[in-house]
């Protein structure tokens, strides 16, 4: 998991993400950047996840226990 | 050999088709099987290449299950092919991926096999496709698939329309050099079609921009089967005189 948050600052341009920072306050999230999210969780982990599931998503650490429980599958 | 009579006729040419079980590289598949055409469909998906061929009109087609990264085999490997079954008279290159992310993300290992597949992998295959042991003697006919990514812009799209406008450049450039071997080089420039590329796309797209997309298609989305009829027709009798040229395929993407 430490290798997506690593990737996961470098979409957000950011240093590191800490599990309760919450998604849409990063400075410079955009819809490109939710679209860079779900191209790299289906490039890398293989896992599609679809822009309605990403909305609902709200902090890091969400995202995270998705990307988990979607690998498990 | 074609039928004189028809121009649309591909009769007993033999076409090779990259990215033939899926999207338009099997709808050109399927429409050149229509026209009489013998095929060597390529993919790197064994699976759905044995569907494809299933639904192809004749029984004289072939498969070969290939991955396109590999282009430095590629010459060779359609030297082999021709001895084996006969010359090549009309290659598509319609196999390809997709590549979407900000600039501030694309590193080489992000953008490399885009490239690779798109458009080292279109080079490799006309230096295979050229050679006097795999070219019909009585010249042949080369299509790229671009895009219309390879012609306008989309925030993005840097990476697959570089490797889709690079198309456009070599195919200028080939249809000038291979104008004496009698072999004419064109790009067919689709805009978004119903393939399964755009289904895995549009699934990440907000349905406000699945909207915002179709909208800018005057005509709406295309079908596969519209493009595979643009390829055939620079393929056959009916592009004898068209080289070097782009046939932009896109319900009117580029039109405003």
């Amino acid at each position: 998991m430490d290798d997506f948050y690593s990737k996961l600052a470098d979409i957000l341009e950011v240093e590191t993400v800490k599990p309760d920072d919450v998604l849409r306050e990063f400075e410079n999230w955009d819809s490109l950047t939710a679209l860079s999210i779900l191209a790299t969780l289906d490039a890398n982990y293989g896992i599609n996840l679809s822009t309605a599931e990403l909305r609902d998503i709200k902090t890091v650490a969400e995202l995270g226990a998705t990307i988990a429980t979607r690998r498990r599958k | 050999m074609s039928d004189a009579s028809n121009p649309f006729s591909l009769q007993g040419r033999r076409v090779l088709v990259t990215g033939a079980a899926s999207g338009i590289g099997l709808a050109t598949s399927t429409l050149v099987s229509k026209l009489g055409g013998r095929l060597l469909a390529v993919d790197s998906n064994e699976e759905g290449l044995n569907r494809a061929i299933a639904t192809f009109e004749g029984n004289h087609h072939e498969t070969k299950c290939w991955d396109l990264r590999l282009v430095e085999q590629i010459p060779s490997w359609l030297r082999q092919a021709a001895a084996e079954s006969g010359p090549f008279f009309g290659l598509v290159h319609a196999a390809g991926l997709s590549c979407i992310q900000p600039v501030r993300l694309l590193d080489p290992s992000c953008y490399r096999d885009v490239l690779l597949v798109n458009t080292e992998a279109a080079l490799a295959l006309v230096r295979g496709f050229q050679q006097k042991k795999a070219a019909d003697p009585a010249g042949g006919s080369i299509v790229f698939l671009t895009s219309v990514m390879g012609l306008v812009g989309s925030a993005g799209a840097a990476a697959y329309g570089m490797s889709k406008g690079a198309l456009v450049g070599l195919a200028k450039s080939l249809s000038v050099e291979l104008a004496a071997k009698k072999i004419r080089v064109n790009c067919v420039a689709p805009g978004f079609v119903k393939t399964p590329m755009f289904d895995r796309l549009s699934g990440l797209w907000e349905s406000e921009q699945r909207a915002q997309v179709e909208a800018a298609h005057p005509l709406g989305l295309g079908e596969p089967q519209d493009v595979a009829n643009a390829v055939a027709f620079l393929l056959a009798e009916t592009g004898r005189w068209i080289t070097g040229s782009v046939m932009v395929v896109d319900g009117g993407y580029t039109a405003h």
